[in-house]
Order: C-alpha cells, then sequence, then structure tokens
C-alpha cells in the first residue's frame, strides 16, 4: 500500500518488508496487508453459507420495509415490546430481536428512537469502477492500493483482479458534480490527473466544463513522476460505476434498545478514507453473534436489554476510537498549505523510516 | 436484596459438579424433534442424544417476577419447570412477563412451564397424592426473608430427587451486608422499599454448611460468593460468600452406582451445558 501527501510529496510504503519488528513472524502471504472483496462475492459466500444452517430461516428477497411498529396485547400474547415489520408484499414478521444492519439512515435506529451525532464532512465520496493500461506494477499476484490525501481528500485507487481498479475519490461536492458529468475521456484524464498534478493544476481542471483531456496532456509534460510510485494509468471506466455519495460521520448514542441492536452503518458512519468501515460492521456482528450464543446459554430472552448491553458495551468504545482517529486524520489532511504541512510531512516520513511503528499501524488497518 | 440488576442464575447451575439423571418416571421428556435438513452442519445423532438428555425439572420456589424460571424454561436440556409463590400480586407479575414470550407461552401450554400460586408448605409433598420430587430446587432471595429457616427448609428437602441439587441465593449478616442492603439499597439509593429486609435474618454461609453437615444424606455443599461492580454488573469473587450475596448448593445422595456411570459417561451438568451453546 502506498500512501503519499500531495502537497509535499512525502510519502509512506506499506509493506511488510519494511515493517520490521512487530510484524507477523510468518504472514500467510508475505506482502499481504489486506484484502479487497467485491460486494458480491462477499454476499454470495455469506448466502451459501446461511443455506448450510438452520432450516428455519426463511429470506425475503427482493422486498423493502414498510412500517416498523410495536406489536398488540392479545389475551394471551403480549407483543406491546416486539417490533412488528411490514414488508411491502404485506407479509407481518414480529421480532423477537430486530437487528438493524439498515446502512446509515437505518429506520431501525428511527424506530427504536436512538439519537445518533456527527457531522458532514462538506465532502463526497466519488466512486467509479476503472480499467487501467494492465494489472498493476506488482503484475497480477502482488496487487499494490494507492491513496494521495489532496487538500480537498484523499483519492483512493485499490486493486481489483485483472486489469481493474476501484476509484475513491473524496472531494468538495461542486467537483464531485463536475467530475460525474464529465465525458468518460475526460473523467479518465482526471482521475489520471488525480493521483500525478499539483493541487493548483487540479483546481484549475475542476473549473472548465470539458477539454480536461487535452489540457491533463499538456500539464503532464511539465511535471515529472516516478510512474512506478503511482497507480498505472486509467484508461477506460466501466459505464454506470461513476457514482457520488455525501461523506459524514454519526455514531449512535447507544447501539441497542428493547429488541432491537444496530450493527454497520446503521451504528455509526465513518469517512472512508482508512477503509475501516466494512471492519468495523463485521467487528460488530461478531460481537453480537457472541453475546447472543451467552444469552441463549443462559436462558435469557436474546431481545431484553440485560441480554443485549454487552454488546453496546464490547463494541461502542472501539468504534468509538475509530471514528475519532480517522476524523482527526481527514482534519490534518485537509489543510493545502501553512504550517501543518512541514509538520504532518515529516510525521508520515517518520512512520515510514521507523519498522516496527509502521508495523503497528499495518496491524490495525489489517484488524489483526 | 439489593438486586441493582438480576443476578444471571443460569450461569451458576454450570459450576454444579455432578450429572442430575434423567428420570422417564417423573419428569415428561421432550417428544419434539428438530427439523433436519440435509445441508446442515449439525450432526443428526448429536441433536437426538442431546434431546435424550432434556429431561431437567426445576422446581423454583418464591419464584418472585419469574426472572430465573423463565431462563430455565428456555435452556435446552429443562423438561419441566413448576414456579410457586405465595403472593398471588407477585404471581401475576410473572404470568403478565411470561406473556411477552409466545415460547414460554406456548410452554405454559405444554406445562412445561407453569407458575403456581402457593406455598412450599401448601404444595403436595411427594409420596401423597399429586406430590413429586425434582432434579433442582431453587430457592433464590428468599432464605433471608423467613423468620425460621431451620423448619422452611426441613419442609423443602423431601422436593429434591435423589441425586439432585438444591440450590440458593441469599445474604451473609455482615457488616458489609448491613451497609448495602439496609443502608445502601434502602436509605441510600431507595431501589427498594425501606423494612425490606431484616439482617438479623442474614443467614451466614458457615451456618448453612453447619446445618447441612448434620443432615444425614446431603453433601457435596458449594458455595460462590457474588459482589455487585457498579458500571460490570455482578460478579464472582471468591471468598466473598463470607462478605454478602452467595450461593449456596448442596447434593442429595443418590443411589452410588448411578452417579458412577454418569460421571463416567461424562454427562455433567456442565458438559449439557456446552451442548447447548453448540447445538
Amino acid at each position: 500500500m502506498q500512501v503519499w501527501d500531495g502537497v509535499s510529496d512525502s510519502r509512506i510504503s506499506f509493506d511488510w518488508a519494511s515493517a520490521s519488528g512487530l510484524a507477523p513472524k510468518q504472514p500467510v502471504h508475505q506482502s499481504t496487508i489486506a484484502y479487497m472483496i467485491e460486494n458480491l462475492n462477499l454476499t454470495t459466500a455469506l448466502l451459501s453459507r446461511l443455506s448450510e444452517l438452520d432450516s428455519k430461516l426463511f429470506i425475503s428477497a427482493p422486498t423493502r420495509v414498510s412500517s416498523i411498529e410495536l406489536g398488540q396485547e392479545t389475551e394471551t400474547l403480549d407483543l406491546r415490546s416486539w417490533p412488528t415489520v411490514t414488508l411491502d408484499n404485506g407479509r407481518q414478521l414480529a421480532a423477537r430481536l430486530l437487528i438493524g444492519a439498515d446502512g446509515a439512515n437505518s429506520p431501525v435506529r428511527t424506530f427504536a428512537g436512538i439519537p445518533s451525532r456527527g457531522w458532514d464532512y462538506g465532502r463526497h465520496g466519488v466512486v467509479a469502477s476503472l480499467r487501467l493500461e494492465g494489472p498493476g506494477w506488482g503484475g497480477e499476484e502482488h496487487k499494490i492500493a494507492y491513496q494521495r490525501f489532496l487538500p480537498t481528500g484523499p483519492v483512493a485507487m485499490l486493486p481489483l483482479p485483472g486489469n481493474m481498479a476501484t476509484l475513491v475519490w473524496s472531494t468538495v461536492p461542486e467537483r464531485a458534480a463536475r467530475l460525474k458529468s464529465l465525458k468518460e475521456e475526460d473523467f479518465v484524464a482526471m482521475v489520471n490527473a488525480a493521483f500525478r498534478l499539483s493541487p493548483v493544476d487540479l483546481e484549475y481542471l475542476h473549473t472548465i466544463a470539458e477539454g480536461q483531456k487535452e489540457e491533463v496532456e499538456w500539464r503532464e509534460q511539465h511535471t515529472p513522476v516516478d510512474e512506478q510510485k503511482i497507480p498505472m494509468r486509467a484508461v477506460g471506466a466501466q459505464a454506470g460505476s461513476v457514482a457520488n455519495f455525501p461523506l459524514k460521520m454519526r455514531h449512535a448514542d447507544t447501539y441497542t434498545g428493547e429488541r432491537v441492536a444496530l450493527v454497520g452503518d446503521a451504528a455509526h458512519t465513518v469517512h472512508p478514507l482508512a477503509g475501516q468501515g466494512l471492519n468495523q460492521g463485521q467487528a460488530d456482528a461478531a460481537a453480537l453473534v457472541r453475546v447472543i450464543e451467552t444469552a441463549v446459554s443462559q436462558g435469557s430472552d436474546i431481545g431484553s436489554q440485560l441480554a443485549l448491553e454487552a454488546y453496546t458495551s464490547e463494541r461502542w468504545q472501539a468504534n468509538n476510537a475509530l471514528l475519532g482517529a480517522v476524523d482527526k486524520l481527514h482534519k490534518l489532511y485537509s489543510f493545502g498549505s501553512g504550517p501543518i504541512v512541514p509538520v504532518r510531512s515529516w510525521g508520515l516520513s517518520a512512520v515510514n523510516a521507523i519498522g516496527p511503528l509502521k508495523g503497528w499501524f499495518m496491524r490495525q488497518a489489517a484488524g489483526t | 436484596m439489593a438486586s441493582l440488576r438480576p443476578l444471571r442464575t443460569t450461569s451458576v447451575l454450570r459450576t454444579l459438579p455432578h450429572s442430575i439423571k434423567p428420570s422417564p418416571y417423573l419428569c415428561r421428556p421432550l417428544t419434539t424433534t428438530p427439523n433436519l435438513h440435509h445441508n446442515t452442519t449439525v450432526d443428526p445423532s448429536e441433536v437426538t442424544h442431546f434431546n435424550a438428555l432434556a429431561s431437567t425439572c426445576y422446581l423454583d420456589v418464591g419464584c418472585g417476577g419469574g426472572i430465573f424460571a423463565e431462563s430455565a424454561a428456555r435452556l435446552k436440556n429443562t423438561a419441566s419447570v413448576t414456579a410457586i409463590d405465595p403472593s398471588p400480586e407477585v404471581l401475576s407479575v410473572a404470568v403478565a412477563h411470561a406473556k411477552r414470550d409466545p415460547g414460554l407461552v406456548s410452554m405454559m401450554g405444554e406445562g412445561r412451564l407453569e407458575y403456581l400460586n402457593t406455598s412450599i408448605e401448601e404444595l403436595p409433598r411427594p409420596g401423597t397424592e399429586g406430590g413429586r420430587q425434582y432434579d433442582v430446587v431453587t430457592l433464590f432471595e428468599v432464605l433471608e426473608h423467613v423468620t425460621h429457616p431451620a423448619p422452611f427448609l426441613e419442609h423443602l428437602l423431601p422436593f429434591v430427587k435423589p441425586g439432585g441439587w438444591l440450590v440458593l441465593s441469599t445474604i451473609a449478616r455482615t457488616w458489609t451486608s448491613w451497609l448495602t442492603t439496609k443502608v445502601v439499597a434502602e436509605e441510600v439509593v431507595g431501589i427498594v422499599p425501606r423494612g425490606t429486609h431484616d439482617w438479623n435474618k442474614y443467614i451466614n454461609e458457615g451456618e448453612l454448611r453447619e446445618w447441612f453437615a448434620k443432615k444425614e444424606g446431603w453433601g457435596n455443599m458449594r458455595a460462590m460468593g457474588v459482589v455487585y461492580v457498579p458500571g460490570l454488573g455482578w460478579r464472582e469473587v471468591p471468598g466473598s460468600e463470607g462478605l454478602g450475596n452467595y450461593f449456596f448448593g448442596v447434593r442429595k445422595e443418590g443411589m452410588e452406582d448411578e452417579r458412577e456411570s454418569w460421571g463416567k459417561g461424562g454427562y455433567t451438568l456442565e458438559s449439557r451445558w456446552n451442548f447447548s451453546n453448540r447445538v
């Protein structure tokens, strides 16, 4: 993984070979620090695992939730604490435990009345699936991720199989809108420029409505770069894959209510610059499973607050610390000039030079 | 007692060292067969085997709101739970709470969980008509309210099946328990009404040991002290049975051969709990 400062060009190179000391003694693959897994593959694997498990599993898809309300009391049953979910196909489900894994605007969180606090970054994430001129400088077997910190936000190129890569470009909303409006050849030129040209050049390129391709070609002649240290050139963007979404920091006050538990983005939304959102969600799911297993082994009602509170106490602090660290990183790199720039550049170079410290950061990122 | 949060009493039962012999004559074994699929990773023979073990019968004396009775009823190796309380108000709270869980409602329909508005003195004694014995008799947070504990316990003992357990929790009569249950709980925090506890009725763990040591056919006594740690909840603290709240378990001797065969087979109560974790 290669990360560098777009203003000062100071750089950090994350690979186990240079992270001596505290790196794992025998990593499975000598150079692997993280995996990129496409959502489709994750979903497919999860579904096939589910099909091996309990026969009582009921999946309703594709379907939408129309409403969530508390149940009723009858002569024999008191479901007033049970969330009752009505699906758009009319089916009603009463839940002993309703798990909100329903994203940043979680209807389950709203239903439970759990406040979520934070702020908007005033940035949008522009994502796209790109075709590169080759499989990357490390070849098919050694994929490298790249991230350059620009004053408007980081731009990242994350490897996929073959010649494909994923772009995640955090930038101000006006520039995101401009990028999305460009023709494919101009968009691709802008992506290549984002990893190569200076912030001043990039600022200008966003002001013109079209013709970025020619502008970038001309400017690149005057901007020497070491091509081996930056991602291979993009040659195309997959049609329809360019999208943007607002970046926010949000954290729910608690992850549990009576018969409700929140996981993933429903519980917390993080800036994508450290790529930790999915990892956090998976850690939430694992912790919730442990809490439910304990409750079942003790005969507790798995929907009761008493049984669920251990989940909040296990995950809330850990997520809060990570949300805070990522938020500070975002702020640190949003300075385009001034005294912060040399200090952060020195910091990045220092971490790069100190193997054990770098190893620590890498293990945090890898979640090991 | 100063129960800021209920104790997870079912976890206490895991610490019981010996097995409880399932007895098909006194307990109705579960007949439901799990709906198995071909694609399951659960070994079907394990499940069948496990169901055969679902045979522990509980009697919860002074069940209150039913917090233990509900938990015990949900355990997969439970055949039946009989929960009794002499107070009709308290019992109606327990029944209303169980109505919140359709699983418990169906157990009540099947008789697997039953709430009876009676005292132990009025419950038909074993050997008389309608009387029966139980694998585990529980007496949580009751003894400290009883004026004459010895005759009360005496009355309780015949309800335990040979080889079964009496498990109770209560409070030791110490200066710490006076401070926590009388001063803090009743006066400072006010979580229980004033006069709930009579410190003079508290029974020390040593006194229980002494009493049971003189009882023919009772042994295997063990105690577990628990302390409420603010922010963490109730925690086991070895040695704290001499300080305040504690659990106490004592076993009624059964037939020696039975106990040994079960011990060798490895079907301890503990291993059965692990079963329920896995399934």
